[in-house]
């Protein structure tokens, strides 16, 4: 799908000139740097130094659950309230709100699956100078001092982190509007009516400032500093030709994080920049702001479509994690130092020894809201993957069809042309499971609706691929043209479900409609209305094989401030500055819920969304926005889908060919190669460009799609389990090398290579006429087998594999075993019964273990445990199958046909045993040559206990 | 009981037949029973590997190229032979076989599957024969068409080149013309400059002529009673050096030689000599001037008239000429075109043809250009005439349409026409791919192939 620009909406045609104005590139003039983004540059004004805050510990609150203590800003006397919780599974929790706020600041629902299950806090010692708690077992402690304030978090000797220690703590307390003399009279009378509202509610301010009064200080002193602050863009910003009216000035939050000992930083998606993530001194920090950015430009940290405020830090001893939950528009910055050189405290210089431990400095600004963070203390990477999981979730579980490989374009022009693009398939064997509709699709992109000439008959439309087991997805974006004959705007209009505008209208904006309303997605009845648009009844010609895709849903706004929302518009109390970033999170949200409900609970949905946030991987899909036919853009799409899984949203991918412009064969080829062994495996392409189905390529080009194609399905079934095990823990499917080999130093920055799950190692070859690529094999000790020649390599080296075009270079870890089916046929659903080949790959020791995960692909059965779970462990020269979940049911028809062990020796002879006792003789066919052992049709049911001894 | 085993092995005999046509050889045609005999083993048929027989459509692939189970879907490469009776018969990949999607129409690619397959191949079938006969139809109707068009077309070709051939003559007519035209112009030219120059020589060769003298005399003679006066003189004559003053009586005294009139015999030797040096006096009116005196000259508009004659004559034969030479250079682009070996496209030169597609109406005009007219009004060309771009073997299965108007991201539009045999010459559909790229459906008689061969259908059941 695309931005903005792009589609000719005649009325846009004016904007569309401007915009265009040449080049390929993100016009940059479009969207903020730091510096025109006034909070972010009053606040990156601070510079290290001392914290004007002070704990005062007299007022320390220690329940079973949680710290409570004040802090004092000495400069305005403005009192903050410091929560401190201890949560299950390793975790802090560390809130900063005012202690008496003029009106509630924005604490961000719904993201949280719970509230998160505490534990006891106690109190190891205090003094004047603060006080050190116990966070439990493992030596840990939190020491809070008290002048100036900072916490630091320590295991023994060892300093994890620590908060505050250069003194960037900052908080824009909420105010009056003093600054009448620049006080603008605006004629509007929602502006009159903001200020009578700001009158009566400063009637809670004599408490405060009563407080404020107790304080030594001078209370007159802090009022004249307090005038001579005001800045320009406190009360109001203007970007462009869009003003911010700002209500309710500054607000903005600000934290600095000292990471001890660490060099590695990952995560803050969405970025089009490196895994690793860089220092910021000499540039704008990286930005996290839901925008539909037109043409996006690579390794820079201008925000994308996304925003995930988590951060993990690694050294080779400890993984640690930050989870700032904000929803505002964010700012991080991050410095690399030596911890000697920044103002550290006195405890901090006790404890450590050397001061050229390289550490890493972070700094989060956000416009609004709390502070509200929570500190995962790992320490392995897998322990900081379940602490965020408990807190956020994990990856939903999606139906094995969307898994498999869609076919998408903007767009599939009418009936007749699906029907052909599916026959294309058929004719040349390649598979595919879902076939996409673009936005024009619909009736003059009303939602929900199809073009009556085009898509005239869309259930037969949607029969017919049913017929062929395949299913489509239709885009739903939540922009809501503004017609009075269009019944979902009617709808929302009637109920007030619209989001206003400051003066109390509902906002409009322009896209793709034309002038368009947005559904307030933060309220959970306008969720509950839009779930339930998507009832077969009331979404005309939807069918069960038909799923959604949620675009735009930054919000896009054409002609909003950096095309997006503006900031004062009004979500019930709230502005649409508190809940920005949360916006795309919640439009997945209503439109799962939808597709979960028009089954009555049965089916799993399948949801993309471009925009997402914290916790968006509970809901679905995510892909990396309007990429382009770029060699660079390939490449990007690795680290890209990276820190997506690192922060809890596993199933990525990237546009297949790029959106913008039109892929060289060569291109398309090896994107394909690469999207096979990513999570979601997409094809797509720009309105404006040629055809660039598989098959238009010539006889050798679609052989080389094809076989990329046929290698996913084969796969399928251990992607399946990935997903699975992914649904359950929290952990990455693509991941990393690092998050296996966390001890290895020569991992840490590794981007173009990656496993999945932790038995596939995959380095795609996104070179332009790449005759090899150096791969880094990791683990000493380890081996690793060619997936194609079954050639063994050893672990712990850089590996230069030669490539042709054919080449996708994937090894599978020794000591794996991998399932899969080789029978692939033209959609997933054809494959469901097919046997099952496994392949068995030794380590040095002669071992392997591995699982196999099968359900019925698309319900929610498997809550109920209708699945079957085995552990396949290959030990002794045995090979056996035992149940991992002895109460769960399920039976399948699928079998074992064939088992494949890598860097087995002969055998003479070869018995299976089933659980009935019963044994027989197997057919083996060795090869001397790879040390591969086939075993011929062993035959057994896939669900039951086995075992197979070579003798 | 010798009977009752007898009976059994017949029974078995039947049996073993059936399972062998059903079991061991499912999904091979005819052609290939060869390679699949009964016999202990089964050498696969690339002879990369022999294998018990048994092995044969086991379910588990042993052969490198599939051909141990041509029944079942185990092998990747392997194909299945759907024997169809009743419709076509054909090949699909193994791994349609039980995949619970009917493909074969006699439903015998689904034996193992929850798929309900009906036998759909006498249905199917029929339909083809009937759509057949319906194309067999077309196309001899189409054929006979075509011959029509084509003997149509090899009289129009011949008509265009007699048409040429007449232009060519008429344009040498007229080049002969043209230079007969160019030659009287030029003479006719030349005296006309000659009687200016004669004209303009100066007042000697205009005081030889007594007519002169006396007209002088007449234009001066405004009451024409054969003498000037003083009134007279005063009212034509003015100072060379100052037009507007008139003259004092004294001056048109003088003048007149000291009288108060004079006659014309006095007036050739006084006045007129002091006219025609023209340094003095003049005569004031413009008419009267010694310039016009030009246009007065009868020899003079003789001349000028007989130039512009020849010049009007002269660009009528000269526009005649270009607009002949301009046909034919037309007719000689449009005989350069490939019109098929038989002339049998030059028929559709000169045509046009329309098709509305939802909003849009559709112009094809074969050999010149195509466009697109939305119901707004706007007209955008989709491309102008560019080459025949088919196959090979047939290249006038399709015309390429290229240039059109220029495309959003660069690029401009174009059109591929795929030319099908029907009995009607006519634009069946239109389509847009990608954005500017169009491809159109164009039936016709000329596009029908005579088919050596007609595709098997099994007639039998």
């Amino acid at each position: 799908m695309a931005t903005i620009t792009e589609r000719m909406a005649p009325v846009l045609v004016l904007w569309l000139a401007v915009c265009l104005s040449g080049t390929w590139a993100v016009d940059k003039g479009n969207f903020k740097t730091c510096d025109q983004s006034t909070f972010c540059k009053r606040q990156r004004a601070l510079k290290p130094a001392e914290s004007p805050y002070r704990a005062l510990l007299e007022t320390m609150e220690l329940t079973n659950t949680r710290l409570t203590l004040q802090l004092i800003n000495d400069n305005n006397k403005v009192r903050l309230l410091l929560e401190l919780y201890r949560l299950q599974g390793n975790m802090t929790r560390v809130k900063i709100n005012e202690l008496k706020p003029l009106k509630p600041r924005y604490e961000v629902p719904d993201v949280l699956i719970r509230e998160p299950p505490t534990e006891p806090l106690s109190l190891l010692s205090q003094d004047e100078n603060g006080v050190v708690l116990s966070l439990g077992a493992e030596s840990q402690r939190v020491i809070v001092s008290a002048q100036p304030f900072r916490l630091d978090i320590m295991e023994g000797r060892d300093v994890l982190m620590s908060l505050n220690s250069r003194g960037l703590l900052a908080f824009e307390h909420l105010r009056m509007r003093k600054d009448t003399f620049s006080y603008k009279v605006t004629s509007t009378v929602a502006s009159v009516w903001d200020n009578i509202k700001r009158v009566f509610s400063s009637q809670v301010e004599p408490e405060a400032e009563k407080k404020e009064e107790d304080d030594p200080a001078n209370q007159s002193e802090t009022t004249k500093e307090e005038e001579e602050k005001v800045e320009d863009g406190m009360w109001e910003e203007t970007f462009k030709s869009h003003s911010d009216s700002k209500p309710n000035g500054p607000s903005a939050v600000s934290l600095d994080f000292s990471l001890p000992g660490v060099e590695h930083v990952y995560g803050i998606p969405e970025h089009a920049d490196t895994l690793r993530l860089k220092t910021t001194d000499n540039g704008d920090p990286y930005r996290l702001y839901n925008l539909d950015v037109f043409q996006y430009e690579l390794y820079n940290p201008m925000a994308l479509y996304g925003a995930v405020p988590v951060m993990l830090a690694h050294n080779a001893q400890r993984t640690t994690g930050i989870f700032w939950l904000n929803a505002a528009e964010t700012w991080v910055d991050i410095s690399s130092n030596t911890a000697g050189k920044t103002v550290f405290g006195k405890m901090l210089d006790y404890v450590q020894g050397s001061s050229e431990t390289p550490q890493t400095d972070v700094r989060w600004i956000s416009e609004s809201g709390i502070i509200d963070v929570f500190i995962m203390l790992g320490p392995t990477p897998n322990d900081v993957f379940s602490q965020y999981a408990s807190l956020t979730g994990t990856q939903s579980f999606p139906p094995l069809a969307a898994v498999s490989y869609h076919q998408c374009r903007w767009n599939y022009n009418d009936q007749e042309d699906v029907a052909s693009v599916d026959a294309g398939f058929d004719e040349h064997d390649i598979p595919y499971d879902y076939i996409w509709l673009d936005i024009e699709h619909t009736d003059g992109k009303r939602y929900f609706t199809w073009d009556p000439h085009k898509f005239a008959t869309p259930k037969e439309m949607l029969q017919g691929l049913m017929d062929k087991k395949r299913k489509m997805v239709a885009i739903v974006d939540p922009h809501i043209k503004v017609d009075s004959n269009y019944k979902i705007h009617n709808e929302i209009r009637s109920r007030g479900f619209y989001i206003k505008n400051k003066d109390g209208g509902d906002y409009e904006g322009w896209c793709w409609p034309g002038s368009a309303g947005y559904p307030d997605f933060t309220r959970a009845d306008v969720r509950e209305w839009w779930a339930s648009m998507f009832a077969y009844d009331q979404y005309e010609g939807s069918m069960e094989n038909l799923y959604t895709w949620n675009d735009m849903n930054e919000p896009s706004v054409f002609n909003g401030p950096e095309v997006t929302m503006h900031k004062d518009a009004v979500h019930g109390s709230w502005e649409h500055r508190d809940v920005h970033n949360l916006y795309g999170f919640y439009v997945q949200m209503a439109t799962t819920e939808g597709l979960i409900q028009r089954s009555g609970g049965v089916e799993r949905p399948f949801v993309l969304t471009r925009a997402f946030f914290a916790g968006s991987q509970r809901y679905g899909a995510v892909w990396t926005g309007d990429n382009a036919a770029e060699w660079e853009h390939l490449k990007i799409s690795i680290p890209m889908c990276l820190s997506l899984g690192l922060v809890g949203i596993s199933f990525c991918g990237a546009d297949v060919g790029g959106f913008f412009k039109s892929p060289s064969t060569e291109l398309l080829v090896r994107w394909y190669q690469t999207g096979a062994y990513q999570p979601f495996f997409r094809a797509h392409a720009h309105l404006d460009t040629p055809r660039r189905e598989p098959w238009l390529f010539g006889p050798e080009n679609t052989a080389l799609i094809r076989e990329a194609v046929r290698q996913r399905y084969a796969l399928l079934p251990y992607w399946y389990q990935q997903f699975y095990h992914a649904h359950r823990t929290g952990q990455p499917i693509m991941r990393p090398l690092w998050v296996e080999y966390p001890q290895d130093p020569a991992t840490f920055a590794l981007d173009d290579e990656f496993l999945i799950g932790k038995d596939l190692l995959v380095h795609p070859v996104t070179e332009e006429g790449a005759r090899g690529v150096t791969a880094y094999l990791p683990g000493k000790g380890e081996v690793w087998f060619d997936v194609q020649t079954f050639q063994k390599h050893n672990g712990a080296q850089n590996l230069y594999i030669p490539v042709t075009m054919s080449s996708i270079p994937v090894f599978q870890r020794g000591g794996s075993i991998i399932p899969k089916k080789m029978r692939v046929r033209r959609s997933s659903s054809c494959m469901m019964h097919d046997p099952y080949t496994l392949y068995v790959a030794l380590n040095p020791q002669r071992t392997a273990e591995g699982k196999l995960y099968i359900d019925d692909g698309h319900t929610f059965n498997y809550e109920k445990k209708e699945f079957i779970h085995r552990r396949l462990s290959f030990a002794n020269n045995i090979l056996s199958s035992v149940n991992l979940a002895l109460d769960a049911q399920f039976t399948t028809q699928s079998w074992i046909e064939r088992i494949v062990i890598l860097g087995a020796s002969k055998p003479s002879t070869v018995t299976l045993k089933t659980a009935d006792g019963q044994e027989s003789q197997l057919e083996f066919d060795f090869d001397a040559s790879m040390s591969v052992l086939t075993l011929r049709k062993p035959g057994m049911n896939a669900g039951v206990d086995w075992n197979v001894m070579l003798q | 009981m010798p009977s009752d085993m007898h009976f059994h092995i017949i029974i078995a005999a039947v049996f073993w037949c059936g399972f062998v046509d059903s079991r061991k050889i499912r999904g091979i045609s005819s052609s290939y029973k060869r390679f699949y005999r009964e016999r202990k083993s089964f050498l696969c048929i690339d002879g990369s590997k022999i294998i018990p027989f048994e092995q044969v459509n086991d379910d588990y692939c042993d052969c490198e190229d599939g051909s141990d189970e041509p029944g079942t879907s185990a092998c990747p490469r392997g194909r299945f032979y759907c024997t169809n009776l009743g419709f076509r018969p054909h090949y699909i990949p193994s791994s349609r076989v039980n995949d619970g999607i009917c493909d074969c129409c006699d439903a015998s690619d689904e034996y193992n599957s929850h798929a309900h397959c009906q036998n759909t191949c006498w249905n199917l079938g029929q339909r083809e024969r009937a759509y057949v006969e319906g194309q067999m139809r077309t196309l001899d109707e189409g054929l006979q068409l075509k011959q029509q068009l084509i003997e149509e077309g090899v009289l129009l070709w011949r008509e265009k080149q007699a048409q040429l051939r007449e232009l060519q003559q008429v344009a040498e007519d007229l080049q002969i013309k043209l230079e007969e035209h160019r030659r009287k112009k030029h003479e006719a030219d030349r005296l006309k400059e000659q009687t200016i120059k004669a004209l303009k020589a100066g007042g000697s060769s205009l005081r030889r002529q007594n007519r002169t003298v006396s007209s002088t005399f007449k234009l001066l003679d405004s009451n024409k009673d054969g003498s000037i006066t003083v009134d007279e003189v005063q009212a034509k004559v003015a100072l060379v050096h100052d037009e507007e003053q008139v003259l004092s009586e004294d001056e048109a005294v003088a003048l007149l030689g000291g009288g108060h009139q004079m006659e014309i015999t006095k007036f050739q030797y006084t006045l007129w000599d002091i006219l025609t040096k023209g340094d003095r006096v003049k005569i004031k009116d413009t008419h009267g001037a010694p310039g016009s005196l030009l246009g007065e000259d009868p020899h003079l508009k003789a001349a000028d008239t007989a130039a512009e004659w020849e010049a009007t004559n002269l660009k009528k034969v000269e526009e005649a000429y270009e607009t002949v030479n301009m046909e034919i250079s037309d007719l000689r682009k449009k005989l350069a075109i490939d019109y098929g070996t038989d002339w049998e496209f030059l028929f559709l030169n000169s045509q046009c043809y329309k098709l509305k597609v939802y909003e849009y109406t559709y112009t094809l005009c074969p050999f010149n250009q195509v466009t697109q007219k939305s119901t707004a009004g706007t007209e955008v060309s989709l491309g102008r005439w560019g080459m025949w771009a088919g196959t090979p073997k047939n290249q006038y299965s399709q015309m390429e349409y290229e240039n059109g108007e220029p495309c959003w991201q660069g690029g401009s539009r174009s059109t591929t026409v795929t030319l099908t045999c029907g009995t009607e010459t006519a634009l069946r559909s239109v389509k847009e791919p990608s954005k500017c790229q169009y491809i159109m459906d164009f039936q016709t008689p000329v596009a029908c192939q005579p088919v050596l061969k007609q595709r098997g259908i099994h007639s039998e059941l």
